[in-house]
């Protein structure tokens, strides 16, 4: 590796360029040039303007220096010889040196000179600017101060009585619904989209500051669980128009023309809040119900939505008919559910009328829906003579067709839909959409019938209508019951309702006794009131499977009044020392009854000369015949011994039971009895 | 999930299948549908030497080796059972069926022995709360080893509440060969409640049962195992 070399070119600057090309250089230049040269690019004029700079003190040097610069300018523009200001220069500053190193021994011997710090003279101490100043920057203080003040003492107030401030109504907005600023508006947002709703609806609403002429007062009592300040309010929002009114889902159980049961749902306390301001404009409704409101009609969308595309793929006998905003399913033969969406307008008249009457918009006006279903109830609830006390809330909520029990059981049902459509958190080793049951059926061991129920799923409208079905059974099993008991006045017959039942399955315990001779017999027997069937436990343990036809109970329950009859005949026999000679529970002789058999029972009396037979029938009701022995005395042979092997009784002959007195058929017998005991 | 009890119905003149059929109609009598059919298989894993060395008992000579039994049922066709038995100590692991992957992986730990598989088959009955499977026992090579009896009370699951109706239904079709004193294992538990790990463990402790009557057909030979049997399969 060769080292490289800066060096200056060899070559000389050119001075003169013939017109033949050739080139003349000038000579190279001496050592003393060269010299001279570099000294020449030295300014020492810089240097020394840059030192010159010391204030005061050597104004004589300063001037000699000047007329030294002044004589020495000019040689330096035309040198003498070469080095000459150069050598200017180091004279003169040999001079300064000089006489500054005398300078200085002289300060050092401290004899002549002394180095004294110099005094500059201390400016005056303005008072009057110094208190303007602090009494500015009080002044400053203070206004901070009573800002503050102001600041604290217009919350305070606005806090006390209702206030129209923006911003303290934007916070309590905040509180209670989702807001966002977009560019210069702030929207909120009313979905259910948090909760794992997916519903694709305009949902979001518009808050602006409302001008102070349109602030009227609310009646603050109707507003519930709004914030405290409710009267004026400068806060306006806007709601979607498809939004605005109030929504409800109607439900109702129609058999032909005439409802059974109704229920009406929406996310509200119920419809009492919107009937209690019909005439409201919606200017002057506050914002926490206008959103609450136009929440409530969201919801009862989104649920018909779901329940409408749960009917159209629901597979049943008679599929579910989607028309317009109406369901219509069949649930029994003739008996219709019908869940229509009943959403009204506040612009509208005609939607008006359908919050007061809604049945009306469901058919259209076609029936007198009011004065039918009114016949009904009452039907329904005048039923019951022996058993209202033991019925309690049941009956009691038929009055007004309006069934709370229904109603909240749907509640539970829907709101359990929306919370069971969101997913929940899971493992990330966890397989995905397997149930959430699924992932620990492995440790927990569940077994077949475990693991079958993760994996049916039951669609809302399936339980709605299985829960409809129920309902209508229980009121017609309840309806049933009741009829009978009105139309039998012998055997009372007392039901009891379970007050704690699921929303599919409820139970009655039915007691058949005789009024004054309860302690004689009582006939008990259970139903079970499923979704299309009841099951009846009678109670010598037989159990039974009734169809949701009413037709089959009521023979149930007149088959056991007929045998209660008999069996409390036999029991009272017991009591009054007669004898029981045979008993049949089926008849096999005697004219046929239409429904079910006959039972009957022969007694005699404790002398053994007369006999009575009671005869009961499910439909032809109790007959009592009478047989005497001919002869009233005895004498004993070697053949017979006793009296009762010598009473033969005669004809039988039947006893009128309606011209005897008595206050039941129990009390009858025991007048026949002893009057037969007696003639002995 | 109720209370389960299991039986060994006594087979001694190996019958089989005549039994097996026996038990069906009598079974039938009762009221019992057939419910399709079950199967239960252990699998056993034996802890590798090298790494049972510490497992050695001082003085007895003998290398006490820790067992892992692989159960399955089909009863709970999501799980997997894990039961790992040591001397006087039990201790059951009930997992996904993930969890047969996991085994070629402790290869270096747990051998298995193919020829110890046992396993039941039989027909699975319903008689309103109960549920009886009738299984006949047989091993990995097809041996036939005997006749198991489950019988699973669904109202319950405390065995101390309902021994009794269980003594008498299990009675009403199999006879005296059940004793009238609940099995140890339940009476070991009789007040707690019973879950579907308590079914294998009592599984596992009549397959080891059946597997001692015939692992040593000379030495330990109870009064139950045959003389004729042939015993083809050794432990380690």
């Amino acid at each position: 590796m060769t080292d490289i070399r800066l060096e200056v070119a060899s070559e000389n600057a050119i001075s003169e360029i013939h017109y033949d090309g050739h080139e003349v250089r000038q000579p190279p230049l001496s050592m003393s040039e060269q010299l001279s040269q570099f000294a020449r690019r030295i300014d020492f004029s810089a240097v020394e303007n840059g030192g010159s700079d010391e204030p005061g003190g050597k104004t004589g040097e300063d001037a000699e220096s000047m007329e030294d610069d002044e004589e020495e300018e000019k040689p330096c523009q035309q040198p003498h010889w070469p080095l000459e200001s150069v050598r200017n220069k180091i004279r003169n500053a040999h001079t300064e040196i000089c006489v500054l190193h005398d300078l200085l021994q002289m300060v050092k011997e401290k004899k002549y000179l002394v180095l004294d710090l110099v005094q500059t003279p201390q400016p005056q101490p303005k008072l009057y600017i110094q208190f303007l100043s602090l009494k500015k920057s009080l002044s400053n203080a203070s206004g901070i101060l009573m800002q503050g003040a102001e600041r604290i003492r217009s919350s305070q107030s606005s806090i006390a009585r209702p206030s129209s401030d923006f911003h303290l109504d934007l916070l309590r907005l905040r509180k209670n619904w989702k807001l966002k600023k977009v560019a210069a508006n702030i929207v909120g947002d009313l979905s259910y989209s948090a909760v794992g709703s997916n519903f694709k609806h305009n949902s979001f609403f518009e808050v602006t500051k409302s001008d102070d002429d349109v602030t009227l007062t609310t009646p603050l009592s109707a507003l519930p669980g709004s914030s405290p300040s409710i009267g004026r309010s400068s806060l306006r929002v806007t709601v979607p128009p498809e939004l605005e009114g109030s929504a409800y889902i109607f439900v109702c159980i129609r058999k032909d023309e005439e409802d059974l049961c109704s229920a009406q749902l929406n996310m509200l306390d119920g419809l009492a809040t919107l009937n209690a301001q019909p005439n409201m404009s919606p200017s002057t409704e506050h914002w926490q119900q206008k959103l609450e409101n136009a929440q409530n009609v969201l919801f009862c969308k989104e649920l018909f939505s779901q329940l409408a595309r749960e009917a159209v793929a629901l597979r049943m006998d008679i599929p579910p008919l989607v028309v317009a905003n109406q369901i219509a399913a069949t649930i029994f033969p003739g008996i219709h559910l019908l869940i229509a969406l009943c959403h009204s307008h506040p612009d509208s008249s005609r939607s008006r009328s359908s919050l007061t009457a809604p049945h009306n918009v469901l058919s259209n006006g076609t029936i007198n829906e009011l004065g039918s279903s009114s016949t009904t109830a009452s039907s329904n609830t005048s039923t019951d003579h022996h058993s209202s006390s033991s019925l309690g809330g049941g009956v009691s909520s038929l009055k007004n067709l309006h069934d709370k029990v229904l109603e909240h059981s749907l509640h539970q049902l829907f709101h359990s839909y929306l919370k069971s459509s969101s997913p929940m958190p899971h493992p990330v080793y966890a397989p995905l959409h397997a149930h959430p049951t699924r992932r620990v059926a492995g440790p927990q061991g569940l077994d077949r019938q475990q693991l079958m129920q993760t994996v049916t799923h039951e669609t809302l409208l399936e339980q709605i209508i299985k829960e409809a079905q129920h309902n209508f059974l229980r009121l017609r099993t309840m309806f049933v019951i009741d009829q009978l008991a009105k139309e039998l006045k012998d055997p009372l017959i007392f039901s009891h309702w379970n007050l704690f039942n699921s929303p599919t399955q409820s139970c009655v315990r039915i007691n058949i006794v005789t009024q004054g001779f309860d302690s004689v017999i009582r006939t008990t027997l259970v139903v079970q009131v499923f979704e299309r069937s009841l099951r009846c436990v009678c109670r010598d343990g037989r159990v039974m499977t009734l169809s949701f036809e009413p037709q089959e109970l009521l023979n149930l329950l007149r088959c056991q009044v007929a045998q209660h009859q008999t069996a409390a005949v036999q029991s009272f026999s017991k009591l009054m020392g007669w004898t029981v000679n045979c008993s049949e529970p089926c008849l096999g002789v005697g004219s046929a009854e239409p429904l079910g058999s006959a039972s009957a029972v022969v007694l005699t009396s404790p002398a053994g000369n007369k006999q009575i037979l009671v005869r009961s029938g499910p439909c032809t009701g109790v007959s009592v015949s009478v047989a005497a022995a001919p002869r009233n005395d005895f004498y004993p042979s070697a053949v017979v011994h006793e009296r009762r092997w010598d009473q033969l009784p005669g004809a039988w002959q039947e006893v009128r039971l309606d011209s005897m007195e008595g206050r039941n058929f129990l009390a009858k017998i025991e007048l026949l009895m002893a009057a037969l005991t007696a003639q002995n | 999930m109720g209370v389960t009890v299991l039986q060994t119905f006594p087979d001694a003149f190996r019958y089989g299948y005549k039994e097996v059929e026996k038990l069906h109609t009598r079974i039938a009598h009762l009221g019992a549908q057939p419910n399709g059919v079950f199967q239960v298989d252990c699998d056993t894993y034996y802890m590798n030497q090298q790494n049972s060395q510490f497992n050695d008992i001082p003085g007895s000579g003998s290398t006490v080796n820790k067992k892992l039994h692989i159960l399955h049922n089909t009863e709970t066709p999501a799980s997997t059972y894990a039961i790992i038995e040591s001397p006087g100590k039990q201790v059951t692991l009930c997992a996904d069926l993930m969890f047969d992957l996991l085994l070629p992986r402790l290869s270096h730990m747990y051998t298995a022995k193919k020829n110890l598989k046992v396993e039941t088959k039989g027909t699975r009955f319903t008689v309103s709360d109960f549920i009886v499977k009738i299984g006949s026992v047989s091993m990995s090579s097809g041996q036939y080893k005997g006749i198991l009896v489950e019988v699973e009370y669904l109202a319950c699951s405390v065995p101390a509440l309902c021994w009794p109706i269980l003594r008498e239904f299990l009675q009403s079709f199999m006879g005296f060969c059940v004793s009238s004193q609940p099995p140890p294992y339940l009476q070991a538990r009789f007040q707690q409640v019973q879950g579907p790990q308590d079914t294998m463990q009592q599984y596992l402790e009549k397959f080891n049962e059946f597997r001692e009557s015939s692992a040593y057909p000379v030495t330990g030979s109870l009064s139950a195992s045959q003389p004729g049997t042939t015993s083809t399969s050794t432990p380690s």
